[in-house]
């Protein structure tokens, strides 16, 4: 099973899964705001999305992941508009039988999200302006 | 003539300062001719920004002849996460 979410707005990790008899990995990757952009302080990032198409991006990669690793489920949130310094932006979790797959599917997922679901930072600097994030990592 | 609206993001927004173009088109242009045109209106600031091609919020590959009432982007790289 795939759940995937857009959200504004402050992100509310998804619950553990200690109820799960057939999943002997739980892995979950929070993706945080840094401080710093190309050497200058920043206050927050702004994420943009081309709203409809990331979502349905988003579901599609969710979906070929799971066909593509022997993974039980995943589960993601991707965060939009402004995300303070620390804050998180993306939380993604899955489960698997072993935790090599869901590893490697983890590693692939986040891969092909930063390749194809359009969504994009700019960086809010301490200033106040207001520039796109050159950031690729 | 064809009418297709232009959505703008990231680069492509900050460089035309537009969050959308509406164009009117010859029938028959293409997706190439178009970027082309957005790439004119640029002055050059998006020559060093590859852009992938959306057409009604689905990504096409190569160029396609655009239809009256399209949805476009041109999709700088992508940075989620």
């Amino acid at each position: 099973m795939v759940k995937v979410e857009i959200i504004e707005g402050p992100l509310e990790f998804y619950m553990n899964g200690n109820h799960r008899s057939q999943d002997g990995a739980e892995l979950v990757f929070n993706g945080r705001v840094r401080d710093t952009e190309h050497g200058s302080k920043i206050t927050s990032l702004e994420y943009e999305q081309y709203d409809g198409m990331a979502k349905v991006e988003l579901l599609q990669l969710a979906e070929k992941t799971v066909k593509k690793f022997p993974i039980n489920d995943l589960f993601c949130k991707h965060r939009v508009g402004k995300v303070d310094v620390g804050d998180t932006s993306l939380h993604v979790v899955i489960w698997s039988k072993h935790r090599k797959e869901g590893l490697e599917a983890m590693t692939w997922f986040i891969a092909e999200l930063k390749k194809s679901v359009p969504i994009w930072k700019w960086a809010i600097l301490e200033d106040g302006s207001r520039i796109p994030s050159e950031c690729k990592d | 003539m064809i009418t297709v609206n232009v959505k703008c993001f990231s680069q492509v927004k900050y460089v035309l300062q537009k969050d959308e173009v509406v164009f009117q088109l010859d029938h028959g242009t293409t997706t190439d001719i178009l970027e082309k045109m957005i790439r004119e209106d640029a002055q050059g600031k998006l020559d060093d920004v590859s852009l992938r091609v959306a057409v009604n919020q689905k990504y096409v590959p190569g160029k396609i002849e655009l239809q009256d009432g399209d949805e476009v982007a041109f999709i700088p790289p992508v940075q989620g996460g």
